[in-house]
């Protein structure tokens, strides 16, 4: 992605207001005139701004992104990639989904490529989420002929198709045209309430101050201030961050944003000379997603925010997120216009403020030996975020329990992929005993990793020595080398099957608990949705 | 079953292949000597190699235009013509062997925006007289795209290069390899093994596959993607399947099964059968020509079945997975080719690797391999 020179905005409040309606309306018309040169070749014009194929569908700005990146690749569209840009902004605001359209799926904008799908459909998982995520469908609204459209467009182009495993079983197109075509077309129609109604709503304020809470696997919690300034293009936005890790190292960037359909918060952010893009949803003074590293996505955090307004205060979390019964810590409130006495719950005492201010509250706390249970923090007034007391371990998790690390590297030019585990800790509850209803999670605690062979086959094949490397300290593995390795039986490349074994100490008590992870070959594409 | 293997084949099979030798260097070659055995297999950029099984060792190699790609071969009956399927599976060719010359070329996609591939699925009729293909055309529209049905074309073999079909048939979809009977009909494996009748195009099903109504059994699961011409003039369409126990339907007690299926070409019968549990999988399969009791298939091994017995009763390691197979008409001995650039030999009883026939140039890939005699 590109870097504009961005100047902040000047002007007041309704100078801000005049100028984005007066900016929208010209950049309507520089986008409907970049497709009257550009896409009129092939698509026709069907009324005022009203072209076909393009104005039949409605998709994320990533949606948007990959299907011009289509035209150009597969049908010899020429476009420069800053009318792309100005398309995709025009077409994801135009034709966007309203939030509650992507709630669900956003996992695949977040870039979670570890997630199982699952859906309720067995037609829906087998006939169109077996190629790609079930998610880029499902971020996707269109009529039933635009539906259509697409499986004459997926048939033709990619003939064998019906040829494949869950395919082949079937009579493929018959299925698709008479039975998914009619599902996608009531389950993700083209025109919906939601849409209609987000269309009407106010645009919410973007420039300001942020505060930011984030988890990133395999270095921990950090929190930092982000400071958002209006840029000169539409939606655009300029931002600096500044913060901390838990471990104490600084969290640093400077970067540029923009906000697409009055909500998507797409920001590329360079940290210690790494690009780090954050897939935010701005939803009631707060933005929420993932920030990972542009380049090595399966690097990346959690991140909650919210936005310093006047008489508005929100508690994002607290750091760490849990206390053992009968200890001492330091505990960090994060928040925004926090102000008055922090309270961390039932038998826990704040014993000492270490350090007070709007969004960053630190304390000593000490915990009772007979407390327990999750609490709801507060601060004077506000009440949010999670804490849990606890009194004793009684198991752990491993997250995710399934994971996909990838090799490369070698000369080739796809870089490995790594994966990352985390241990959750879980209480048994009242009842003392583990496995029922009222467990309640910890969170996140160190432990100690390895990897083994997951069945004979992975134990024969030697994947434990060939497939990569696992860090002990802290659950990162990193993968071989790619290609096929003529040390292996069949030349074959470093794949492998491991169990992921974790091992957390709780004072006497040791746990142990295992999750899988397959070390396959390089994603030989990498689409924006996957 | 090993899917991570199977995963990581392609990708690795891609890697070899930077070893191309430049197209100039291969020469015409001398032409093929009346009454001996050869065999023919493609491989990347644009090679058409003629192995001689005599001496196991490169005849010598013709250079093919256009894009490479599936590269499925038939024989002409006369052992002298080579039928490819090329050009991102768009075109066949006809390939005189003794001299390299392009006799025959049909671009099966037949008006403008059209663009027609066939997935594997064409033939050469008894005579050699006939070619036959089945085609997936879709309609290019300027903002859009159209599937259109498939359909059955026959070309005129002597037709030259700029063949167009002689007649067209509606054909159902999903067809992949076809052969035909010494009477004419023709065999294509889809959701059925249909037989068709190819002067009127009247579908019949020869042996019912999706449909299958054996009592307990799942359908069958069946990739095909090489259309051997065996020795023994066997059409074999290996299958994976499972049998229940009972009633319940219960999939973790089931049987996992090899079969085949197969058509008998000179004689037009048909049988299912049952070879073996599932153990590994096998990309292709072939009946011995000198024990019908005996079928190989290969993969990541060779392996070799008795099929009364449904025992597996040897097994070969290999240097690389190689998905093609092809048996010499005397059944003695085994060719492994596809995936890299070298064709494997084996003894057919014993399972004793012969040698390597190592290629100039790149992968053969998904090409088929055919033996025949000149
Ligand atoms: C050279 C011809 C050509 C040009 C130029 C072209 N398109 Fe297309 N477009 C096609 C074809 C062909 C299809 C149908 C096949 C497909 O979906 O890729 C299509 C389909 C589409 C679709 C439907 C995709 C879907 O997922 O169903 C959209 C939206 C679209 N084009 C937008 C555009 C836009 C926007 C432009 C200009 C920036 C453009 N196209 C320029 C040829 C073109
Ligand atoms: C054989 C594999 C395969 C199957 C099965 C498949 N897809 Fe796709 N699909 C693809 C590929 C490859 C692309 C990427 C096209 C591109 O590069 O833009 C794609 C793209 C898409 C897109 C994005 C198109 C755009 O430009 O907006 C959607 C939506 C989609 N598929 C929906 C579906 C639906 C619905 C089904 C089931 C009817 C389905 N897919 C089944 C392979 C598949």
């Amino acid at each position: 992605m590109k870097t504009t020179i961005l100047k902040p905005f000047g002007g007041g409040l309704l100078a801000l207001a005049v100028a984005l309606a007066t900016q929208s309306a010209q950049a309507a018309s520089e986008a409907e005139k970049i497709i009257q040169d550009n896409c009129l070749a092939c698509h026709s014009e069907q009324g005022e701004s009203q072209w076909s194929r393009i104005s039949h569908q409605r998709k994320t700005p990533e949606g948007w992104l990959m299907t011009i990146a289509r035209m150009q690749v597969m049908h010899g569209l020429k476009i420069s990639d800053e009318d792309r840009r100005t398309l995709v902004k025009y077409l994801a605001d135009r034709q966007g989904l309203a939030p509650s359209e992507t709630e669900g799926a956003r996992y695949a904008l977040e870039r979670r490529l570890n997630t199982s799908e699952s859906f309720d459909s067995q037609n829906f998982t087998e006939m169109c989420a077996r190629c790609h995520s079930g998610a880029r469908v499902m971020l996707q609204r269109r009529p039933a002929s635009e539906w259509e459209h697409l499986v004459h467009f997926h048939l033709g182009q990619w003939p064998t198709t019906e040829f494949q495993a869950l395919a082949r079983d079937r009579d493929w197109l018959d299925l698709a045209l008479n039975k998914m075509v009619p599902e996608l077309a009531e389950t993700l129609p083209m025109d919906s309430a939601a849409w209609e109604q987000w269309q009407q709503q106010a645009e919410a304020p973007v420039a300001g101050e942020w505060t930011l809470a984030g988890h990133m696997p395999g270095k921990g919690a950090f929190n930092a201030r982000m400071s958002v300034t209006s840029a000169q293009g539409e939606d655009e936005y300029s931002l600096t961050l500044t913060g901390q890790y838990a471990d104490g190292s600084a969290l640093k960037g400077k970067g540029q944003a923009v906000v697409y359909t009055g909500y998507e918060w797409r920001a590329n952010v360079e940290i210690d000379g790494q690009v780090m893009r954050q897939v935010f949803a701005l939803k009631e003074g707060q933005l929420s997603g993932r920030m990972f590293l542009r380049d090595k996505d399966e690097v990346g955090a959690d991140v909650v925010a919210a936005r310093d307004a006047a008489g508005v205060s929100h508690i994002l979390a607290l750091q760490p997120a849990y206390i053992k019964a009968g200890s001492e810590a330091d505990i960090t409130i994060v928040g925004s216009g926090l102000s008055g006495l922090p309270v961390l719950g039932k038998g826990v005492d704040v014993i000492e403020v270490i350090s007070e201010s709007s969004s960053l509250i630190k304390v000593r706390a000490r915990a009772a030996g007979d407390a327990s249970g999750v609490m709801t923090p507060s601060v004077g007034s506000t009440e949010g975020g999670r804490f849990a007391v606890y009194d004793r371990i009684a198991s752990v998790k491993v997250v995710p329990e399934f994971a996909v690390a990838r090799v490369g590297g070698n000369g080739g030019s796809t870089p490995k992929v790594e994966a990352r585990f985390e241990a959750e800790a879980w209480a048994a509850g009242a009842d003392g005993k583990s496995g029922t209803a009222d467990d309640y999670r910890i969170g996140m605690v160190p432990a100690t990793w390895s990897v083994a062979p997951f069945d004979e086959v992975a134990e024969a094949d030697r994947d434990v020595h060939f497939s990569g490397r696992m860090n002990s300290a802290t659950g990162v593995f990193t993968p071989a080398a790619a290609g096929p390795n003529p040390e292996r039986r069949m030349m074959t490349n470093n794949a492998g099957n491991l169990k992921v074994q974790a091992t957390v100490q709780d004072g006497a008590d040791t746990h142990s608990a295992e999750g899988q992870m397959i070390v396959t070959v390089q994603r030989w594409n990498n689409p924006p949705i996957p | 079953m090993d899917k991570k293997r199977l995963s990581s084949l392609m990708p690795a099979a891609a890697l070899v292949l930077g070893t191309a030798l430049s197209g100039s260097v291969l020469a015409k070659g001398p032409a093929l000597e009346e009454g001996h055995e050869y065999m023919v297999v493609a491989n990347y950029p644009n090679n058409m190699h003629v192995i001689d099984l005599q001496s196991d060792s490169l005849y010598k190699s013709c250079e093919l235009p256009d894009a490479f790609g599936p590269g499925v071969t038939q024989m002409a009956p006369d052992g002298k013509t080579a039928y490819i399927l090329n050009n991102h599976y768009e075109d066949i060719y006809g390939v005189n062997l003794d001299n390299c010359e392009v006799t025959f070329h049909a671009a099966m996609s037949l008006q403008q925006n059209e663009r027609t591939k066939a997935i594997f699925s064409f033939a050469i009729s008894a005579d050699g007289k006939e070619l036959y293909a089945v085609q997936n055309p879709t309609m290019l529209n300027r903002d859009h795209y159209r599937v259109q049905p498939s359909r059955l074309a026959v070309y005129d073999t002597s037709a030259g290069l700029n063949a167009k079909p002689v007649r067209t048939f509606p054909s159902p979809r999903q067809v992949t390899v076809m052969q035909t009977g010494e009477d004419g009909t023709l065999y294509m494996a889809g959701a059925e093994i249909y037989k068709v009748d190819v002067k009127t195009g009247d579908v019949d099903v020869a042996i019912p596959s999706r449909s299958w109504q054996r009592p307990l059994y799942a359908p069958p699961d069946v990739l095909n993607a090489w259309p051997i011409q065996s020795p023994s003039k066997d059409f074999t369409i290996l299958y994976t399947t499972a049998k229940f126990q009972d009633e319940t339907y219960n999939l973790d007690t089931a049987d996992w099964i090899y079969g085949f299926m197969n058509v008998n070409l000179e004689t037009g019968e048909t049988q299912t059968t049952d070879f073996g549990p599932i153990t590994e999988i096998y990309f292709s399969g072939i009946l011995s020509p000198k024990d019908p009791n005996i079928v190989y298939g290969v993969l990541n091994r060779l392996a070799k079945y008795d099929i009364e017995k449904k025992e597996l009763v040897a097994a070969a390691e290999l240097d690389h997975s190689y998905y093609c197979i092809a048996s010499n008409h005397e059944g003695s001995k085994i060719y492994l080719a596809g995936t890299f650039n070298d064709v494997a030999v084996y003894d057919a009883d014993t399972l004793e690797k012969l040698g390597n026939i190592p290629l100039p140039g790149g992968d053969m890939a998904i090409s088929t391999s055919q033996v025949f005699i000149r």
